[in-house]
Order: C-alpha cells, then structure tokens, then sequence
C-alpha cells in the first residue's frame, strides 16, 4: 500500500499488557496537558474482567488510577467528558460520572448499573452515550433497544430505564449511534442498518439493507459512526472489510468507500476481513477542496488483518499501521486528534503520534 | 514440579527408582500448598480432581447431600480452577510465555514461507538443494527476531559514577530460555563467527554463569559472596579469598573485573606508595599483562580488556609474545624484594594461570563448565572443530564431575556432542514445547545428517517426522489457551502430514457463543481457504443462536452457511409463532426478520415466503373501501403470486383468503377475473381434501372461515363471469 500525503509516518509505541484488552477509549481531560485512557481488560489467568483509568505520560507509560470489576467482559465501552458507559457481555449496564470528581475516585461506584432479565437477554452489541446529554442507548443480539436516562447525581433504580423496542430475538442488533438528541441508528446482521426517531416510536422510521452486492454472502454491522455536521449520513463498517456510507437523502445508494463485495473499480479494498470499528478522522483534512455535504469525511478503520488506516472517498487509503495480529478497537482523542490509541490482539496497547 | 534427579551423570532418561511412570522423591522438601478459597460450610463430602482447560486442574468441590443441609440458601458444591505453578521454566510467568508465542509467529511464518519458495525453486532444478547458500542468513535473521523477544540482559544501562567496589554490575537476570537460545545460535546459525567458536562460549559462559548457580558451584557466586565482604575488609590483600577471587575471575577470562579488583591493592593508596614500590610494581605489571591478553575474535565489547587478533597466524605470532612476557614476569628478581607473603602468592598463582598450569586451573574454577572455558583459554586456545572441542569438555567432565547436572550444561554436552536427538529431547525436556518448535530450525540448518534424520518419516510417529511431531506438540498447547489458540493454525499450517486435519478439529472446537470469536474463527477458515469448515462453523452457530432464541442470528448464519435444509425446517418453526394471522402490532417485530431474508437471490429456505406475506398483508391494509386504488392492484397481484407460489406453506393458503375476503367482495366491480377465481377455487378444493389428512394444521380461524371464502369465491366468479360476457 503506498503511503501517500504523509510526510512522516507516525510514532508508534507497543505497550505489552500481559493482558486481554477488550476496549480501549481517550478519556476527555480537562488539562491539555494529561493525557487520559479508559480500558477494559480481561485477565484470562485470573478470569477477571476490569474496567481501569490511566494516565498516559509523555514517555508513553500508563499508570493505573482508578479501577472496578465488572460482573462480565466489557463488550462495548463509550466516554464523553461527564460520563462513562460499559455494557457486558452478561446484558449489564455500568454508567459513571467523571464530573467534578478525581479520576482516582471514579470507579468507586458506578452512579447506574442497569442489570436484569428486563433489561437485555445476552450480550450487549453496542452502547452510546449521546454527546452533552444524559441518555444512553444499549442494543442487544436478544433485539432490544433500550433507553437509560443518567439522571442527577444519587439517583439509583429501573425507574430511568426505557424500552424502545423489543425485536424478541427475530432481530440482533451489534451497533448503536446518537444521531440527534432524538434520533439514533443500528446496525446489525445483513449489513442492515435502522434510523430510529424517538419522536415517532414503535417502529424503525428508515430501515437500509445491503443491495449492492448480488452475492450470496452479507456481514453483520460492527461499528457505526455519525458526523456532529452531518447528521444525516451514517457511516458503518463490517464484515469483508466493508465500510459504506447511508445518506438519509439517498437510502437506496449507499457510498461503498472499502469493500470486497463491489466490482467497482473505483472502491480501494483496504481489507478482506472484518473492519471493527470506524470513526470519522477529524485530523485528516479532506485532500479534495470539493466540500459538499454529500461528500463523506475522512474516516479512520481498524480490521481484523491488523491494518489501521485513514480512508477516504476516491483517495488512495492511507495505512497507519500494520500490525500481524487483528486490532480490535481504537480511538481518536478528539482533544488532539494526532494521538490515535488502539488495542491489540496480542495483550497489547499500541499508542501512535501522528506528526 | 519435582526436579528429576538422576544418579548417573547426564543420562537421567532412565529414572527406574521404583518402576513409576512419575519419578517421585520423597526428599523434595518444595511441596506447594495452593489455597482453595471454595466459601462452603462444612462438611465437605466429596473432593473430585480433573484436567481443566490447558495446564489448569479443575477442583469440585461437594458438601454432603443438600437433603440435610439447614437452609434452602446453602450451596451443595463449587468448582474452581487451580492453576498448578508448573511451569517448564520457573522464570517466566505466563503471560511472558505468551507474550514469547505471539512474538515469535512473524519470523516462524517468513522462515517457513522462505523454505517453501526455496523448495520450490529446487524442485523447478534451478538449485541442487533447497538449503543454498543463503539459507544460514535467514535461520540467522530468523534467531535474532526470536532472541529480541527472549530479553537483552546487557541492556540495562550501568550508573554514570560507578561504584569503585562494585565488581559485579547488578543486570537484568537473564532467563535460562535466553541462555540456551542464544547457545544454538551461536552453533548453528551464526556462520560467520564459526572461527571464534571458543571466544563466544567465553563470552556466553560471562553473560550466564549466573544462571548455572542454580545448582552448581559458580565463580559468579563466588564473586557475589566477595562483593558482600568487600566493605568491611580494611586491608585487602591480606584476605586469602580477594586471591581466590580474582584467580578465579582470571580463569575464566573475566579480565576487566580481575584488573578492577587487582587495583583495589593496598599498594596502590597513596600514603602506602612510597614503601610498596615493588609490590605495586608487580602487581601493575600483572594488571597490565591481563589486559593485554591475545583474544582471536574480530572485536570486543567497549570496556573489555584484551586484544583482538582476526586471524590464526597474528593470533599465534602475538600469543607467543605475550606467554614470553609472561614467563619472564614469573622469573624475574622482583619477587624476591616483594615482602607481602599473600601478594606474592597470589600473583604467582595467577601467573600460573596465565601460563595454563592445570592443577591451578582446576582449583580456582567450580565446575566443569568453568574448566572447560580456562582450558579453552589458557591450555589449548588453538583448539578448532566440535570434535576436538566435545573430547575437551568431556575431559574436563571427568576432573569435574556434576552432581546435579544443569539443563544448560546438558544441552551444551549435546551439542558439542553433536548429537540431534539428545539436544531436541533436552529443548523439549527443560525449555518447553516453545522452544522445541522454534529450536528444530537450527538443527535442520545445521548439518545435513540432522535435517535427514529431523525429516525422516517415522512409522512409530504415525507417519510424521520429528520435526512435524514437535510443531504438533506445540500447536496443541497453543490450542488449549483461549487467548493463543488463534496462532496455532500458523503452525498446523506447517506440518505437511496432519496438520489440516488437527487444524479443521481445532476450528470446530471453539466455542461459537461470542459474535467476536466467531467472526476471528471465520477469518481464519478464510486465510485457509477452508470453507466447508467455514460453512459447518456457521451453521453450527446458526443453530446455537437459534436455539437461544436469537431467530434473527439464527438465521442470518444459516443463510451465510446457505443450509437450505435447516432454513426450511426452522422455517416451518417460525410458520408456527406466525400462524395465527399476524396483528399489525406484531408484524413490526418481524420487519428485521423480513428484511434480512431480502432479495431473492440469498437463500432463505421457506422463509423468502415471509417476505411476499409481509408485503401482501402490507398492501392489504393500504386498500380503502370502495375505491380501486394501486394498492387495491398491489394486494390482488401480492394475493395471486402467494397463492401461485408453491414455496407457500399450505396452513397459510385459508388466512390468506380469508384476510382477502374485502377484496373478494369489492363492491365497484370484480376485482379477479374467472381464471384468478379458478385458480384460488381449485386451490380451496386442495385444502378441503388435505384437511382430511391428520398431519394438517388447523389454522386458527373461525369455524365458518371455509365456506365464507368458498362463498365469496363463488360470489366473485358469479360476477366476473357476467363481467366478462
């Protein structure tokens, strides 16, 4: 893969872990000095699951901070600068509040644990927490959509927590994304994505399947990412290394930007396996000077064959790291978006500093 | 784990103590005791112990019958899992141990790949043998990417001030794994150091003696103990041990911390200079030879003492000189103005090492390892060749015969001695599977004999050679970790023989519960090319998942397995939960469903019947009375091409129609015409006559729904007819 555009490759640390990490997320700080990470580990000599905070040095050491146990492996893991959320693999719900504590403290006690058969059956595919808000949306493989209200400090119970919809199993759901304060979307298997208005419940308003391929495989949605200014485009990575764009004003043509399953010429194929997380790259400046809304942005994926790469419509990918074991998760941290952290299948932590 | 101790020197294969399978000792004092933190109330009645996952022993634990317990809350038992400390090296904990594996993946993968094309350039006849000429540069490049992952004990960096009594640096402490890893380097892939064979056994030996303190007597031990009195001597040389030492660190060429410690000589102190002229003389001129010291090797290390000769004949020319200058050190007059009694002692003595007396040699080193390297060093320093090498060491094994052998000594007496399988049981015996796996790639590279006998097919191996036998090992301990099972297939891949076939078992071993794991399993059956497995796989979770009451999973892994069979059998499951004319409510929970089942071209079994239901019940309900609308035209064509289908599942044909009974009375006009009516009549003929069977399905309708719908059938015919004339 040529390296394009990129005078300097960026600096890149390995940090062994010695153990599994199953999530990895920058943690929003208030000082542009601290550098901050939450990860979810997973010690398979001890069978422990832990949710830790770390501060990030500039010599690329972690030292530990604060840590809790959840009752199960973390299966998907959110921040935003008051909150944190964890969903586990047993259909759990852990929310913690970052504001106006000290990180050493945050992990005492979750401020939410939803737990419950009325909860979610099973693993919890995906959780989001809404930028600024208070809610948090958790699908689940049993098909339900859940809604929990983070309330006011000390306010415990089931009280604030909401079904959407309950898909009893006919339907799995792997992703969720805020939209709007009152719009969100799924992903799921068949590549199938739903637009979801809290205003118009019951139902799904806009459902996507893939129909671009007349092949006879599909994939499942691993990952979902919605642009703060685009509110209306939905970009989605998964299985074969796919990655395509879902314009709410064009539902039937989805923007292939990575894939195997297209014949078009025009589409780079990064990768032929499973892409398990994208993000819209904020620090990658679009090369094109053509800025229409219908453009999609830069976006940043990460795939099973070890590749973390910028993409970007009709543009030659850029490859940031190629690594011989699968990265299964990463995150942009929007303070400074030239650091890029992702996590590693061999018990590590990679760390890059993009020049 | 009991260290196996042998009576006979080296052997120790053939422990017969009382004809035990397990050699048990009953001295061994390091009994482990493991906590077992199981929270029941007593009594316990029943322990049961049994093989875990990996090397882990799972421990049930019971309480006597739950009958006689108090309260309904106690538990009856508990299982845990106890993780024996038995691994095959003691210095490294698991994780290390994985952290090796994985490490250890891309230069195996690039050796093997390099072997392949190679093999297959030999086999076109453009190369006599597959190992040409460069093949020791990759099995080289290949040892030091494995190395680098073992540790690097001379990284740490020493303090800016060093300590003037500090004689010994404090390292990182060097692992056994690294040890012997890097003496198969040194033997097998680093040719172009083959001249200076003995000087880096030299240097080995000083990187790692500290290691074979473990159960032998060692001059790093020595040291170490001399180090801890240091402070407390005032005067120094009058210590028969500060001799002791230094001759011993002399003997096995330890030279810089023989000078070092040879400047801590009272005489070199100011106040005593003046009236210790000669002795600080002699002293000096000691120092001064030891550091002059002909060494055949191309370089030393910054801080090393001696001097370096590249080739035989310099080497010889300046070693001549230099045993002269010792020599005429030993007769000079000086001595006899030397008034210190230990300092002459000493000195001589260490001249005499210089000058390779044997006896002296033989005392100032502890082992046989030791000897072997002053021997090298003083005695015979032109020795060449692993013959001449291996009948000096077994010498010295005579004049200094182990007690308890170490592993490493083992391993160096089978590599001096050449012999293959000896080396290969000792990798597997004392450094793991790991090493075993990773180590056959030196002796294959090494000599010819060994690559013969390594890839000789064996039948009391089941057909598979010692090399393959040692990578399946391997690969069956990876297997059994859930973290490092995914690097076994890497190599599986490998081993010609059985390797698909343990790799397709391994595959379908793993649990297919986690959608992640899954989806990593899958990648790999692609990698591989195998997609029967991949597809077996997928239905195997296709079921799981439906089975669990994830329909939509279920489903959706069926159709990627393209299992027509299931699909129609589940298919006529979910006709079932659907049988019962589906509420608007309701249908908003299959629309996922629905939607996956998608185009027509996926596989869907009887499902894609689902899809046309979906739509015709949705068009059904656009329609308003009384005016014809293109959702009037929908529902009558959705409405034929179900009933034409014969994909539609019988029980579904008299809901059907009977859900269209507002089309069938459509007051405008007829809304089907005779040959529509026809058909839907014969297909009400069916129905009645299949009711008579006893497998049919009631659908769950009213009484009278058949003759409402044969009625308005009759009706519609009545008018199209008279519609038509």
């Amino acid at each position: 893969m040529a390296i394009t555009g990129l005078p300097q490759p960026p600096q890149i640390h390995r940090v062994p872990q010695f153990r599994y990490v199953d999530s990895i997320r920058w943690l929003p700080s208030i000082s542009p000095f601290q550098k901050y990470l939450t990860v979810a580990f997973f010690d398979t000599d001890s069978g422990t699951p832990s949710l830790e905070i770390h501060s990030l040095s500039s010599s690329k050491t972690l030292s530990l901070l604060s840590s809790w146990n959840p009752p199960s492996r973390i299966s998907s893991l959110k921040c935003t600068p008051s909150l944190i959320a964890a969903s586990t693999f047993s259909g759990s719900l852990h929310c913690f509040s970052t504001a106006g504590k000290s990180l050493e403290s945050v992990f005492a006690e979750p401020q939410i644990s939803v737990v419950g058969r009325d909860f979610h059956v099973g693993p919890i595919g995906g959780v989001d927490l809404m930028e600024g808000g208070s809610d948090c949306v958790s699908v689940g493989e049993d098909g339900r959509v859940n809604l929990v209200k983070i309330g006011v400090e000390g306010y415990h119970g089931k009280g604030n927590c909401r079904r959407v919809f309950d898909g009893n199993g006919l339907v799995s759901y792997t992703a969720v994304r805020w939209a709007s304060p009152t719009e969100f979307v799924t992903g799921g298997c068949g590549f199938g994505l739903q637009w979801w208005d809290l205003r118009r419940p019951g139902s799904a308003v806009a459902q996507f399947k893939d129909n671009w391929d007349q092949g006879t495989t599909s994939g499942i949605i691993h990952s979902i990412d919605i642009h703060p200014s685009r509110k209306h485009t939905c970009l989605a990575g998964g299985s074969a290394g796919t990655v395509f764009a879902w314009d709410l004003r064009w539902q039937q043509e989805p923007i292939i930007l990575s894939g195997v399953g297209t014949n078009d010429a025009k589409t780079h194929s990064l990768s032929e396996s499973d892409v398990w997380e994208v993000h819209y790259d904020c620090y990658m400046k679009s090369a094109s000077s053509n800025t229409s809304s219908s453009r999609i942005l830069p976006a940043m994926i990460c795939s099973e064959d070890g590749i973390l790469a910028v993409i970007e419509q009709g543009e030659e990918p850029l490859e940031l790291l190629a690594e011989p074991c699968a990265i299964n998760s990463f995150d942009i941290n929007c303070q400074n978006p030239s650091d890029v952290i992702c996590s590693l299948e061999w018990e590590s932590i990679a760390i890059l500093s993009r020049p | 784990m009991p260290r196996v101790a042998s009576g006979s020197g080296g052997g120790g294969a053939s422990d017969s103590i009382t004809g035990a399978l397990v050699p048990f000792l009953p001295d061994s004092q390091d009994a482990v005791v493991y906590p077992l933190r199981h929270g029941l109330k007593p009594p316990i009645s029943r322990v049961s112990i049994s093989w875990a996952r990996g090397n882990t022993l799972r421990v049930s634990v019971f309480r006597s019958s739950p009958a006689e317990s108090d309260s309904d809350e106690d538990v009856g038992g508990k299982v845990m899992e106890v993780r024996p400390g038995g691994n095959v090296d003691g210095q490294l904990s698991d994780a290390q141990w994985r952290r090796i594996a994985y490490g250890s993946v891309s230069p195996f993968a690039l050796l093997q790949s390099r072997r392949n094309s190679a093999l297959s350039v030999s086999k076109m006849g453009l190369s006599p043998s597959p190992y040409h000429l460069e093949w020791w540069e990759y099995v080289s490049e290949y040892s030091k990417d494995v190395s680098s992952l073992l540790g690097n004990p001379k990284s740490s960096a020493g303090p800016v001030i060093e300590d003037p009594k500090e004689v010994l640096k404090k390292v990182e402490e060097p692992t056994c794994l690294k040890a012997a890893w890097d003496l198969m380097e040194m033997f097998y892939a680093d040719k172009l150091s083959q001249a200076w064979l003995p000087e880096r056994l030299v240097d080995w030996l000083a990187d790692y003696d500290s290691l074979l303190s473990d159960t032998q007597a060692t001059v790093y031990l020595k040291l170490m103990e001399f180090q801890g009195r240091l402070v407390t001597l005032l005067v120094i040389e009058d210590d028969s041990r500060y001799w002791e030492v230094i001759s011993s660190a002399l003997a096995v060429a330890w030279l810089e911390i023989a000078v070092k410690m040879l400047r801590l000589h009272g005489s070199y102190q100011l106040d005593q200079l003046g009236s210790r002229e000669t002795e600080n003389g002699l002293v000096e001129a000691v120092a001064v030879l030891i550091s002059k010291m002909p060494r055949l090797r191309p370089e030393l290390g910054a801080g090393k003492l001696g001097e370096c000769f590249k080739t035989k004949p310099d080497f010889m020319k300046a070693w001549e000189r230099w045993r002269a200058q010792v020599t005429k050190l030993e007769s000079s007059a000086f001595w006899l103005q030397c008034d210190h009694l230990q300092t002459r002692e000493g000195l001589k003595n260490m001249l005499q090492i210089m000058l390779g007396n044997a006896s002296i040699l033989s005392t100032a080193t502890c082992n046989w390892m030791e000897l072997y390297i002053s021997h090298i060093l003083y005695i015979r320093p032109f020795t060449v060749g692993l013959e001449s090498m291996y009948s000096l060491a077994q010498k010295c094994i005579q004049l200094k015969p182990m007690t308890i052998p170490h592993k490493l000594m083992r391993l160096i007496v089978g590599i001096l001695g050449e012999n293959t399988e000896v080396i290969l049981a000792e990798c597997s015996r004392d450094f793991g599977t790991w090493m075993a796996a990773h180590a056959i790639e030196f002796l294959t590279a090494g000599s010819d004999q060994a690559e013969v006998l390594l890839h000789e097919e064996r039948d009391n191996l089941g057909g598979i050679n010692i090399e393959e036998l040692h990578r399946l090992i391997y690969a069956q301990v990876l297997s059994s970790h859930i973290l490092t099972w995914q690097i076994a297939p890497i190599y599986l891949i490998s081993c010609m023989k059985q390797g698909m076939g343990l790799l397709e078992i391994l595959l379908y071993r793993q649990p297919v519960q986690h959608n992640q794991l899954l989806v990593k399993n899958l990648e790999i059956c692609r990698l591989y090319e195998l997609d029967s497995v991949s597809s077996n796989i997928m239905k195997i979770a296709g079921v799981y998942h439906w089975k669990h009451g994830r329909k939509g999973y279920g489903v959706f892994w069926l159709q990627q397995a393209r299992d027509e069979v299931c699909l129609n059998r589940i298919a006529q499951q979910l006709f079932n939960s659907v049988g019962k004319s589906i509420s608007d409510e309701s249908f908003k929970q299959w629309e996922g469903l629905i939607e996956l089942l998608g185009s027509e071209s996926k596989p869907a079994g009887g499902l894609e019947f689902l899809h046309k239901y979906r739509d015709f019940k949705r068009s059904l309900k656009q329609v308003n009375d009384g005016k014809i609308t293109d959702a009037t035209q929908q529902a009558v064509e959705s409405l034929m091409s179900l009933m034409k289908n014969t994909s539609t599942p019988q029980r579904f044909w008299l809901p059907i129609l009977y859900d269209s009974l507002k089309l069938l009375y459509w007051q405008e006009r007829p809304l089907l015409n005779v040959s529509q009516t026809n058909l839907l009549l014969n297909k009400l003929q069916e129905l009645s006559m299949a009711r008579l069977h006893p497998d049919f399905i009631e659908a769950d309708l009213p009484p009278q729904a058949l003759s409402s719908v044969r009625l308005a059938l009759a009706t519609n015919l009545g008018r199209a007819i008279l519609e038509e004339s």
